[in-house]
């Protein structure tokens, strides 16, 4: 049935073209395209994003993304990690008590599987390189186009090349298994809770006016964090955020690869409740 | 050159929606489970493109494009921040966008820890296999 | 020779029909490789409208997103489940 693809496709094309053709001479009127200027509320993000004339507006940052995404808007951020948590939840409770720990024979499976030697080399040199462009694109997420989650997704990458190429016995056997990436995914949203209170709790110790989430010092609120360290720019909370969830969505990744990585029949030996451990 | 320009934005906005309407057929209409997923992915990137569409601005002049809304300048002055408001694009969906790239890829993984389970005690992935055993 | 604006114009255009042929391959395909593989394609075509809508951000999430952890995720699924997806036709019939 090729020739019917290729027509029902062949047709769609023609019709797409002929209903921008019809659009453009105004068969629903005439719109300018792109539209012209931006919205008010994005120029107003645009003008305070690096402003040293408006101190009790500005974020001192001179990436207006990230601004956005962890200081005008940041209680989205709140609720988007939370999610994020939940659906790791559901993955590790569908397979609870299921691990690789009884069938490791002290180090012996490590070297055997796995794909040829060429793979392997390339391999070798291209993870430390992936781990260091992605820790690159997460520090420097409030100078640049970057942050946190961009550098953890690409940090992931690494332990999945790792996986499939050698085995997930060698991943095993590097001491990257379940336990240490929890870890690691708990201390970042802890770094991150942490980070959200800080204001709060200088603002505590010193009996000032502080809220949750906060930046820079507000007008009703005069104590937040400071915007640069020995002449660079730091953005007061932005740079701890990206560093934190940096961590968690690495961790988080590579608990979800390891989990889907065990074979069948021992999820199922351990589900069906025939292995203990 | 406008005409020509309109014509051409309007052809990649069609072919978008076009998009929307495939990947739907697709969810609906497939019947393995997998492909549900691959096309559920589909539709949600589609509308995030959608969504940055929306935030793009007109050129400011012919051999100038907008520019992303990042200040490359080490110190602005007041003159570069307003000419830097009068040539960037809408920053506002690109943050929104970003929010709802998580979202998806958290409810896509939970989705195919569901498909395996369901594959686990049915063993097949066919819906219509599925319904007829009737649990 | 061709001014800037429509040039631009012009790639996004391409990359818009790129993407619909993607789109319906990916969705009317039996072997479910090849539907993960028209889908990444899809994926990479997405990138460059990110980059032309300049949208710097988005495009470095998209890559490794939509072009690495998607498909590795639903290959592994398809590796533990079935590979080939039944036609429409059949399946019918059959008392119920």
């Amino acid at each position: 049935m090729r020739v019917k693809r290729l027509l029902v496709l062949g047709s769609l094309i023609v019709l797409v073209l002929t209903l921008s053709l019809a659009f453009t001479n105004g068969a629903l009127g005439y719109y300018p395209l792109p539209l012209p200027g931006v919205r008010l509320l994005a120029s107003w993000y645009l003008y305070t994003t690096l402003n040293p004339w408006y101190p009790m507006f500005t974020v001192m940052s001179p990436e207006a993304v990230t601004a956005i995404v962890w200081d005008y808007r940041g209680l989205d951020t709140l609720f988007e990690t939370a999610v994020f948590f939940l659906a790791i939840v559901g993955a590790l409770a569908l397979m609870r008590g299921v691990s690789l720990k009884s069938v490791l024979n002290n180090g012996g499976d490590k070297d055997k599987g796995g794909l040829s030697l060429i793979c392997k080399t390339a391999t070798r040199l291209l993870t430390p390189l992936i781990i260091a462009v992605s820790a690159s694109i997460a520090l420097h997420g409030h100078l640049t186009p970057g942050g946190g989650f961009q550098g953890g997704s690409a940090a992931a990458v690494a332990p999945l090349l790792v996986l499939v190429i050698f085995s997930v016995y060698f991943l095993l056997s590097k001491g990257v298994s379940e336990k240490p990436m929890l870890i690691l995914r708990t201390a970042g949203l802890l770094g991150i809770y942490l980070t959200a209170l800080v204001a709060v709790l200088a603002g505590l110790l010193t009996g000032l006016n502080a809220y949750v989430f906060q930046n820079q010092p507000k007008s009703s609120a005069p104590i937040g964090l400071p915007a640069q360290v020995s002449n660079t720019l730091i953005s007061g909370s932005l740079f701890f955020f990206n560093v934190f969830e940096y961590l968690a969505v690495a961790g988080g990744f590579t608990l979800v690869f390891i989990l889907l990585s065990i074979p069948e029949e021992i999820a199922k030996s351990f589900i069906s409740g025939e292995s203990h451990e | 050159m406008n005409e020509l320009n309109t014509f051409l934005f309007n052809i990649f906005l069609f072919s978008l929606f076009f998009n929307v309407g495939i990947s739907l057929y697709g969810i609906f209409a497939r019947p393995s489970l997998i492909k549900k997923i691959i096309a559920l992915t589909i539709f949600s990137d589609t509308a995030n493109v959608l969504a940055i569409v929306v935030g793009y601005r007109e050129w400011p002049s012919p051999e100038q494009p907008p520019i992303p809304p990042v200040i490359t300048k080490v110190e602005p002055s007041s003159e570069d921040l307003r000419q830097f408001v009068n040539q960037a694009v809408d920053p506002l969906p690109q943050a929104l966008v970003l929010t709802a790239i998580v979202i998806g890829l958290a409810v896509t993984l939970f989705l195919v820890f569901l498909t395996l389970q369901v594959y686990r005690l049915y063993g097949t992935t066919d819906v219509r296999r599925v319904a007829k055993l009737r649990g | 020779m061709i001014e800037l604006n429509t040039l631009t114009y012009l790639f996004m255009a391409v990359a818009g029909i790129i993407s619909l042929i993607a789109t319906y391959l990916a969705v009317l395909e039996n072997d479910l490789v090849k539907a993960v593989i028209f889908s990444a394609l899809q994926s990479t075509v997405y990138t460059i409208l990110f980059y032309l809508l300049m949208a710097p951000d988005i495009a470095l999430v998209y890559i490794p997103v939509a072009v690495g952890l998607y498909p590795a995720v639903i290959l592994f699924l398809i590796k533990k489940t079935e590979r080939t997806e039944s036609d429409l036709k059949e399946g019918r019939g059959g008392s119920k």
